[in-house]
């Protein structure tokens, strides 16, 4: 049986390709269970996870919940604002605390870059990376890329570009590195102020005209305006922001040829994205929703049995 | 420790200065000067001291290290600081004024003279050059001058207020040296954490760029022009600001400059898996970046090299990389760690003229040279011995290093100054 080259996941830097595959390949195992009446299979029985959130989040910690459920095991949810982090409490003392509880898998959002790297090599336990600052949020990626590959099939040769607040974005820099590591041609387009300065060095195009990336791309990912992350105002006004880089109809009709458009959500309708755009068939918005659900079903199996959780005497 | 007729046998001699420079001679100390240097003396001495490869140069200086007392006595104090000192063969220590409360006046210089007047270590406390380290008006540093103060700096504070610093070099042009000044545009530099590059993109990190070390000594170097007066550059990291320093120098801008040991040797590269242990300031850049220091120092256009020691208790270090706070210790194992530069065409005489003549000149203090008359304040050092820093090796209370396991190049065996001799089991 094939295992992951890994024992946590950290970000998609650290995995092979053929750790994505495995992933993508147990996520179509797991998106036939949670599509039939019993949406639920035993996998992790008696396995406690803690969904462990030191950001604000209502999709990911949902979707990582929901995968929990359906694989069966136990599951406990744990956010700052409850918390004894603003008591001053170091995050090993936390995590330790949690783990004495005989707690086996830690699915961890932090505001800081490295944090789940940070406590994997300190703590005795399987992190999951479910967003860290402006660093990675690989179980994004993986549905992203997933989701194309459900769309086209394959990922080799397909040119995708990332619209918006690259600056700040760890769906960026994990989209960049999976669609990278499974031979997709990746561009990012947004306003100069948003793009970091050194991002060609992770061989990346960049673009600052989103009708430009649109006539070159198969795939359009729109990210969303990450407002509580910019500490300057990067640009003037919304309004500005989506004259230039907000995808509507008008856009999608002027091609030639039928793209993909993608976001990870919450949109902010008529910002980056239209209506009319986000309802449209050229969406598969809420098709990666439901991808999510299988992807971190398959993360969280696959770890559980690389580290010989879900095979007990 | 008390000796005051020492004989030292068979000892090279490291030191520009002196007539004696890099002959092997016996050199003879008695009541705290150097009566003697010859070959075979034969003189009674109380201690003799006859070591492999032994080298002799004036005592060691360092520019700057944080002895974090008052206020984070947890992280270091006088007394453990000195200790680091001693075990890295220093025989001065000029002081970072960012205490707590920083030192801004008489009291806080009289402090520190007080408490290390017994140690065989000169701990020379700097002065703030604005109250409180505010950057809204300027300190008492006449009088702090009086009582003691080595010199004036801002710490690693960005004096954004540019007619302060004006102020401040016109106000101390005509008692003190030239002030210390850390180039770092505060707004360019706001919430970063490593050197602005590719490695900083790659792990998300908010990055100093090299653009806010260039601004702001751009700036700097134009004020020290404007007011005909000195100026010394605090820890230089990029390539381009070599560059601007040696176009100030053909530009007739007087002006010095350090740089901390820690850049020479690593880049930004070696925070890859996030270890704090390499999160300092000015931050570690790129390969290119610490060429052109490498280069700078054998040149010339980089005068001194500092510990630029800045202990960390670990809760401060074992911590998300954001949270953790900046500075490397670097008294105990930097001269070893030079010792690896060497390779590089960094000479063993360029480094002591780094360590020990050159900081001295900046801060317009007298150099104690190897010859008969003069006053015995030496370090004793063999350059050639290779050694594994430990962890047991460290006296900071701080271990907040990388190099801890690393094989080194060089090494203090011991100092002598104020009459007092010290010597280091290796």
């Amino acid at each position: 049986m094939s295992e992951l080259s890994v024992n946590h996941l950290l970000g998609i830097k650290d995995l092979s390709r053929s750790d994505i595959e495995l992933i993508f390949n147990t996520a179509d195992q797991f998106k036939d269970v949670i599509n039939r009446p019993i949406k639920k299979v035993p996998s992790l029985r008696d396995i406690t996870i803690v969904n462990l959130f030191f950001e604000n989040s209502t999709r990911t910690r949902l979707s990582f919940e929901l995968a929990e459920k359906r694989l069966s095991a136990d599951t406990l949810n744990f956010s700052a604002s409850s918390s004894s982090v603003k008591k001053g409490e170091t995050l090993i003392d936390t995590v330790n605390n949690i783990l004495s509880m005989k707690v086996d898998m830690v699915v961890m959002r932090h505001p800081n870059p490295g944090a789940a790297e940070f406590l994997s090599r300190n703590v005795d336990s399987t992190i999951i990376n479910a967003g860290d600052g402006a660093h990675e949020h690989p179980t994004q990626a993986l549905l992203d890329a997933y989701s194309i590959r459900e769309k086209h099939k394959n990922l080799e040769g397909k040119k995708v570009v990332i619209v918006g607040d690259i600056l700040h974005s760890r769906v960026a820099l994990s989209n960049i590195f999976c669609l990278q590591k499974l031979g997709a041609e990746v561009q990012v387009c947004g306003p100069t102020t948003l793009i970091p300065k050194y991002i060609k060095g992770l061989g990346v195009a960049v673009s600052h005209s989103l009708e430009e990336s649109l006539a070159w791309c198969d795939v359009a990912n729109m990210l969303r305006v990450q407002h509580e992350r910019q500490e300057l105002q990067y640009f003037p006004s919304i309004r500005e922001y989506s004259q230039q880089y907000g995808i509507t109809m008008n856009h999608l009709e002027r091609l030639d040829k039928e793209i993909t458009i993608m976001h990870p959500g919450p949109i902010n309708r008529g910002v980056e994205i239209s209506s009319e755009v986000a309802d449209s068939d050229y969406s598969i918005i809420l098709n990666q929703v439901e991808n999510g659900v299988a992807i971190r079903m398959a993360v969280l199996y696959l770890l559980a049995s690389k580290n010989k959780m879900n095979f007990k005497d | 420790m008390e000796s005051t007729n020492i004989l030292i046998k068979k000892a090279k001699i490291v030191d520009p200065n002196s007539p004696f420079n890099q002959q092997v001679v016996d050199v003879w100390i008695s009541n705290d000067q150097i009566v003697k240097i010859g070959k075979n003396l034969k003189v009674k001495a109380d201690e003799i001291i006859d070591l492999k490869n032994i080298h002799l140069s004036p005592g060691w200086f360092d520019l700057r290290a944080n002895f974090c007392d008052p206020g984070h006595e947890e992280r270091e104090d006088l007394e453990s600081g000195i200790h680091a000192a001693i075990f890295g063969g220093f025989t001065a220590v000029a002081l970072s004024p960012d205490t707590y409360p920083s030192i801004n006046g008489k009291a806080q210089i009289e402090y520190v003279y007080q408490k290390a007047e017994d140690f065989p270590v000169n701990v020379l406390p700097m002065g703030n050059i604005s109250k409180n380290l505010e950057g809204k008006e300027l300190s008492e540093m006449y009088d702090m001058f009086q009582a003691g103060a080595v010199g004036f700096s801002e710490a690693k504070n960005s004096l954004n207020n540019a007619a302060l610093l004006k102020l401040a070099l016109l106000y101390g042009k005509e008692f003190a040296p030239a002030p210390h000044i850390f180039c770092n545009e505060s707004n360019l530099a706001k919430n970063g954490q490593m050197h602005e590059g590719v490695t900083s993109t790659t792990l998300g990190l908010k990055g100093i760029p090299a653009l806010a070390e260039e601004i702001s000594l751009l700036r700097n170097l134009h004020l020290a022009k404007y007011c005909e007066c000195p100026l010394h550059i605090m820890g230089v990291a990029s390539k381009e600001a070599v560059k601007i320093l040696k176009q100030a120098q053909k530009d007739k801008i007087t002006h010095s400059a350090d740089v901390a040991w820690c850049n020479l040797l690593f880049t930004d590269k070696t925070t890859q898996n996030y270890d704090a242990n390499y999160k300092v300031l000015p931050p570690l850049r790129s390969e290119s970046d610490r060429k052109a220091l490498v280069k700078a120092v054998i040149n010339g256009h980089i005068k001194a090299i500092t510990s630029d020691h800045s202990p960390v208790d670990i809760e401060n270090k074992l911590c998300e990389f954001e949270q953790a706070q900046f500075g490397m210790i670097g008294l105990e194992a930097m001269f070893g760690a030079l010792g690896l530069l060497r390779e590089e065409g960094l000479t063993l005489e360029k480094i002591i003229e780094c360590i020990s003549i050159n900081p001295r000149n900046i801060l317009n203090l007298p150099v104690a040279s190897i010859s008969e008359g003069s006053w015995a304040e030496l370090t004793l050092f063999d350059p050639d011995l290779e050694w594994a820093f430990e962890k047991e090796h460290i006296q900071s209370k701080s271990k907040n290093t990388p190099l801890i396991g690393q094989k080194l190049k060089g090494r203090a065996l011991g100092i002598i100054n104020k009459g007092m001799l010290v010597l280091m089991p290796t």
